[in-house]
């Protein structure tokens, strides 16, 4: 399921704000920022605490709004496949997969020997009940939409034309056509016992079953979501007995609660809380590359923006440093391509460096030296609204007048999804994360020229029908090498075009208490804590 | 009474059905889908015409009003969009902690706006006057979100004292109650000046004090006593204002309670859930002001319920 | 309003025999206000802001919105008197041009919320029966929301910005308005000189406006100075909660709200915003406080 992670995303920028008298702090090469003197500090218990930011909305890993839900329930529940630390797909309930060489069908050898929570053996027909749960109208589920596409008739394709399983620990997936991202999704795939499913329906959230290392032990929505270790775990044992996330939505708290103990481990970390923490010397910051792509897109279908001399000369008018220092304290990088640099099939452009005179010089040869005036929308978190301040004072320098115009997220979508001639938008202050991490997530929705809105979220109105062979190109093949280089020329394509402003990748900022190991933010925000030790 | 508190209790039912149909309208007013927020920013047009199918949500509006209708008087309130959950099943777990809050707050914003009502009254037009009423008024002039932040950084961030968040021990129950009640701390303290005021002057007082009584017996047992019907009245009045006060506290002390609820499902567009608890907050509104007019006639037999 | 009384003024002139106690009434009334330090003070204070709110633009040492990606988040210097901000803007600055604007969407909300409320419960209170209901049960629904919940609501539907946020807090200032001046027309309604103006034959709308709507100003112009203050809170709160008024212009509530996120880093930016709302929100309080006392009989 490709996710657009507004929610997440908001959270995060909310949260990620300037250090005052630090200045610029230089990325973190190892991932530390802060790495704590005090290496030898124990726990008193082993009881694992985080404090995050987010809601745990759900617990129903089939229908999961936030990050935050997803990180709860990769502690009770597991998929097939999953992202390693490294961000490569690795075997979790399947010991291997073949994929035949048409890219059709995907076959998975399953772990032997694993039970669910309900102590019922995990096979084959466990997934197959799953995946007939998730696509089930009846059960109203969000991750229906990984496996089902709407059309535009309004009928509807199943993306998997069959689904066998030969013998208990083999399943066969036969795909109706090529669809490279289809392993990706899997890593999103739980697998829920279907004893339990067969017991409580769509009530499962309160009652969740999965085969992962820890049972959850109570689920209050808004406060805090606990688990305890399970004692049976087929894999590697868990390391603590009790993990609690507790929601504490104001940065301020989260901190003290880190100083004082109160937590182990907080997230995210807010950039101009590091200085505060910096005090306590058994604390870790830590920082993970992540998979927002910040940008502006620009409508090609206004008159001033049509000219590529004018969306280019925006481009350079941009201190993407500056950005990255003021809006995340240096933690981040300016943007290098259309996706961050952990999407794969990623290439490195020729960057628009920050040059004023240039972006003069343009604006001048496309015919608009007086400049324009133009809104710029956006959402109405305090981060986004300075980021759209920031592209305000920036463009005023090559004489464009920006408004900008700071809405709720739901009122923005209601703006932006119209038919094209009642378009109004003419910037729109956004990011972008995929949680696949291909480049198809990454860029169609946004980029494909049939996904002009309403129908999708392609809001710069780029319409390049060589860019839409090349993107259709890499979804029909499996082959890695040769996505590689579709990739790479649709890339460099849209990069030159300069549909948006683009502005940087910011990273995910998280803070532990020095005893605390085993814990990474993965790339999309959810935080793994299914390894998670404390030293005692 | 049984009557008057049987007809009073009827009439609030037109009120109640007007305001259920106000803020159904209003709520479907405010632009936002909810099917594409659940459908998420990629979906397609397809993709979101299947999930407002799902919701109901093509429909037209008076139908769903119709149907919205019929669930409430079945008792029930749908579900909530965002993850599934009846609605009764969401708000539950949201009552205890605002209804604790306003609690505290009143309690201790009645105690010291009383006290200093009473000082101002007795000392009118003297120093302790003014630095009484500059004390309440104080109250009603700061942001409350201003203040809870600043207090927050000074008792919980720079001293230690209290917990920022969450309502798990008394401790913690300080810093958001003195935040919601600075505001009705300052309209009871205002009040109860007034009111003692004008009591101060009437017959029975001076003839208390002419038979040379104590002036604090005075002022306790004939003036206050007499003000203290109006100012329960008027404290009574101030418990609807004060969920206006928790949505703030709750968002600075992160308190998973009613007002919060409300602001994330006004942003996520959860229709049901805003629906339940607006109608929730003005019926709350409407009952205590009832009870306000019984106890009323209750304290004060003088008070006919014609 | 001054327009107004002038109007008053002539009336009552007119009719011949209310000019001298008028004037004398004015005298008293100074006389009794001048004895009340605090509300002389808020008086003087709330004058400054608004003189300082007018010429601010061509006085203050920057620009407000000038940024200056060097200096982000100074504390209070001798360059930057309250420091700066999030993008190095002075603080200062910011905050005197931004009392334009604050001030400006109270004063224009609160007015027209008056205005409204003012008409409303004088029909209200004069005219009574259906009337009298409808408006009264229209205020009830209104009530029974709290006001920042009617504030979220109306912004939520008409959408965010300062003229949006202006109606959101002029539609609840309305049914408070109309409730006391239809409670004052109440009492007015019954005084000998109105009975006698009827009895004269004078028209309805002669006796509302010319007789009726003059008793009823006192309690008007309290409430008013009170409801300024809070039509400042709300639009700060509003900010707060996401649903303010234009942010990239220097306005108070925006200021305080963006600033929270450097609560324990650049105190600066949310102590200096803070204060300044409070001492304007204290002094119209304070000041309304003092025209009570001076105005109500009952209180001398």
């Amino acid at each position: 399921m490709k996710k657009y992670r507004k929610l997440l995303a908001a959270v995060l920028a909310g949260a990620m704000t300037v250090a005052m008298s630090a200045g610029v702090q230089a990325a973190a090469e190892d991932g530390y920022i802060v790495k704590a003197t005090n290496t030898e500090a124990k726990s008193s218990d082993n009881d694992f605490v985080i404090a995050i930011e987010g809601s745990v909305s759900s617990m129903d890993p089939a229908n999961i709004p936030d990050t935050s839900a997803i990180s709860a329930t990769r502690g009770v529940y597991e998929n097939l496949v999953q992202f390693n630390e490294d961000q490569e797909i690795v075997g979790q309930l399947a010991k291997s997969w073949e994929v035949s060489d048409d890219s059709l069908t995907y076959t998975f050898k399953l772990q032997e020997g694993v039970k669910f929570h309900d102590g019922t053996d995990f096979n084959s027909a466990a997934i197959k009940a799953n995946y007939d749960r998730v696509v089930d109208e009846k059960n109203k589920l969000r991750q229906r939409r990984t496996f089902i596409v709407a059309q535009n008739d309004g009928t509807e394709k199943e993306r998997v034309a069959s689904i066998e399983t030969p013998d208990d620990y083999t399943v066969i997936f036969t795909l109706s056509e090529p669809w490279s991202p289809f392993i990706n999704r899997l890593t999103q795939f739980c697998i829920i016992s279907p004893a339990a499913l067969e017991e409580y329906g769509n009530d499962i959230m309160n009652h969740p079953c999965g085969t992962g290392p820890y049972i959850c032990t109570e689920w209050e929505e808004g406060d805090h979501t606990s688990f305890k270790r399970n004692e049976d775990y087929w894999g590697e044992k868990p390391g603590v007995d009790t993990v609690t996330i507790k929601e504490v939505p104001e940065a301020g708290s989260r901190t003290a609660m880190l100083q004082t103990g109160e937590a182990d481990m907080i997230y995210p970390t807010p950039a101009d809380q590091i200085e505060a923490i910096k005090s306590v010397d058994d604390v870790n910051v830590l920082t993970a590359d992540s998979n927002i792509m910040r940008y502006v897109t620009l409508n090609m279908d206004l008159p001033e923006l049509q000219d590529q001399k004018v969306r280019q000369a925006m481009n350079y008018a941009i201190d993407k440093d500056a950005y990255i220092a003021l809006m995340y304290s240096g933690n981040g990088k300016p943007a290098t391509s259309i996706v961050p640099s952990i999407i794969g099939g990623y290439e490195e452009q020729t960057p628009y460096t920050y040059d004023v005179e240039k972006a003069k010089e343009l604006m001048k040869e496309a015919g608009y030296e007086d400049g324009f005036k133009l809104t710029l929308w956006g959402d109405n978190t305090t981060q986004e609204i300075k980021g759209m301040t920031f592209v305000k004072q920036q463009l005023a320098q090559i004489g464009i007048e920006v408004e900008v115009m700071p809405m709720e997220s739901a009122t923005v979508n209601d703006k932006i999804y119209v038919e094209k001639d009642e378009a109004e938008i003419n910037m729109w202050y956004v990011n972008w994360s995929a949680s696949d991490f291909t480049m198809d997530g990454s860029v169609r929705s946004l980029l494909y020229s049939t996904m002009c809105p309403p129908t999708s979220a392609n809001t710069a109105y780029y319409n390049n029908p060589d860019f839409d062979k090349l993107l259709d190109e890499g979804l029909h093949t499996a082959d890695l090498e040769e996505q590689a280089k579709v990739y790479s020329e649709a890339q460099k394509m849209a990069w030159d075009a300069a549909p948006w402003l683009f502005l940087g990748n910011d990273q995910i900022i998280y803070s532990t208490k020095s005893y605390v190991s085993g814990v990474y933010v993965a790339p999309d925000g959810a935080f793994n804590f299914a390894h998670a030790q404390l030293a005692q | 009474m049984g009557r008057y508190f049987g007809k009073r209790l009827l009439s609030t039912i037109p009120l109640l059905l007007v305001i259920s149909f106000l803020v159904f309208m209003f709520i479907h007013m405010i632009p936002g889908d909810p099917a594409r927020l659940i459908a998420g920013q990629d979906a397609t047009k397809a993709d979101v015409e299947v999930v407002r199918e799902q919701l109901g949500l093509n429909k037209p509006l008076l139908v769903q009003y119709g149907e919205y209708m019929k669930g409430l008087f079945t008792g029930d309130l749908g579900m909530s969009i965002k993850n599934g959950k009846t609605v009764v099943e969401t708000i539950a777990p949201r009552l205890k902690p605002t209804i604790m809050l306003t609690i505290s707050s009143m309690i201790w914003a009645a105690l010291i706006g009383i006290i200093l009502g009473i000082i101002s009254a007795v000392f009118h037009g003297r120093i302790l006057d003014y630095i009484g009423m500059l004390i309440a008024i104080s109250g009603i002039s700061v942001p409350s979100f201003w203040l809870g932040l600043e207090m927050m950084q000074l008792f919980s961030v720079k001293l230690g004292m209290l917990p920022t968040s969450g309502l798990e021990t008394w401790q913690s129950y300080i810093l958001p109650s003195l935040t919601m009640g600075a505001g009705i701390m300052a309209v009871l303290g205002r009040f109860t000046r007034s009111s003692m005021l004008e009591t101060m002057r009437e017959d029975y007082v001076r003839t208390a004090r002419a038979k040379g009584l104590k002036e604090s017996l005075v002022v306790m047992r004939h003036a206050f006593k007499n003000s203290l019907i109006e100012i329960i009245t008027v404290a009574g009045l101030q418990i609807g204002g004060l969920l206006s006060g928790s949505v703030m506290a709750e968002t600075v002390f992160a308190i998973p309670g009613l007002g919060r609820l409300l602001v994330d499902s006004i942003n996520f567009r959860d229709y049901k859930v805003v629906q339940a608890l607006l109608l929730f907050f003005a019926a709350e509104y409407i009952f205590i002001n009832l009870i306000v007019d019984i106890l009323y006639g209750v304290i004060n037999p003088k008070v006919r319920y014609d | 309003m001054a327009e107004l009384k002038t109007n008053n003024n002539k009336e009552m002139f007119a009719t011949g025999e209310e000019l001298p106690k008028a004037q004398s009434k004015v005298k008293e009334f100074v006389k009794k206000f001048v004895k009340r330090k605090t509300a002389v003070i808020s008086l003087i204070f709330i004058i400054f802001i608004i003189l300082m709110a007018v010429i601010a633009p061509y006085v203050v040492p920057y620009a407000p919105d000038q940024p200056d990606y060097t200096n982000l988040l100074q504390g209070p210097s001798t360059a930057h008197i309250w420091g700066t901000d999030e993008f190095g803007q002075d603080v200062f600055s910011r905050l005197m041009v931004g009392g334009r604007l604050s001030l400006s969407c109270a004063l224009i909300a609160t007015i027209v919320g008056t205005a409204l409320g003012v008409v409303l419960g004088l029909i209200a209170g004069f005219y009574g029966g259906f009337w009298d209901s409808l408006i009264m049960r229209c205020c009830d629904v209104l009530f029974a929301f709290p006001d920042i919940l009617l504030a979220i609501a109306v912004v939520a539907i008409i959408g965010q910005g300062m003229v949006n946020v202006m109606i959101a807090v002029a539609v609840f200032t309305v049914p408070s308005f109309a409730r006391i001046i239809r409670s004052a027309t109440l009492s007015v309604k019954q005084a000998p000189y109105v009975e006698v103006a009827r009895s004269l034959g004078c028209k309805n709308s002669r006796i509302l406006f010319v007789h009726v709507f003059p008793g009823t100003i006192q309690s008007m112009i309290v409430n008013f100075t009170m409801r300024i203050g809070t039509a400042i809170l709300a639009a700060s709160s509003l900010s707060f909660l996401g649903f303010g008024a234009n942010v990239t212009e220097p306005d108070w509530g925006a200021m305080l709200s963006q600033g929270r996120n450097y609560l324990n880093t650049a105190p600066h930016m949310v102590l200096f915003p803070g204060i300044l709302i409070f001492l304007t929100v204290l002094a119209f309080n304070l000041l309304g406080d003092g025209l009570r006392d001076t105005l109500d009989p009952k209180m001398n």
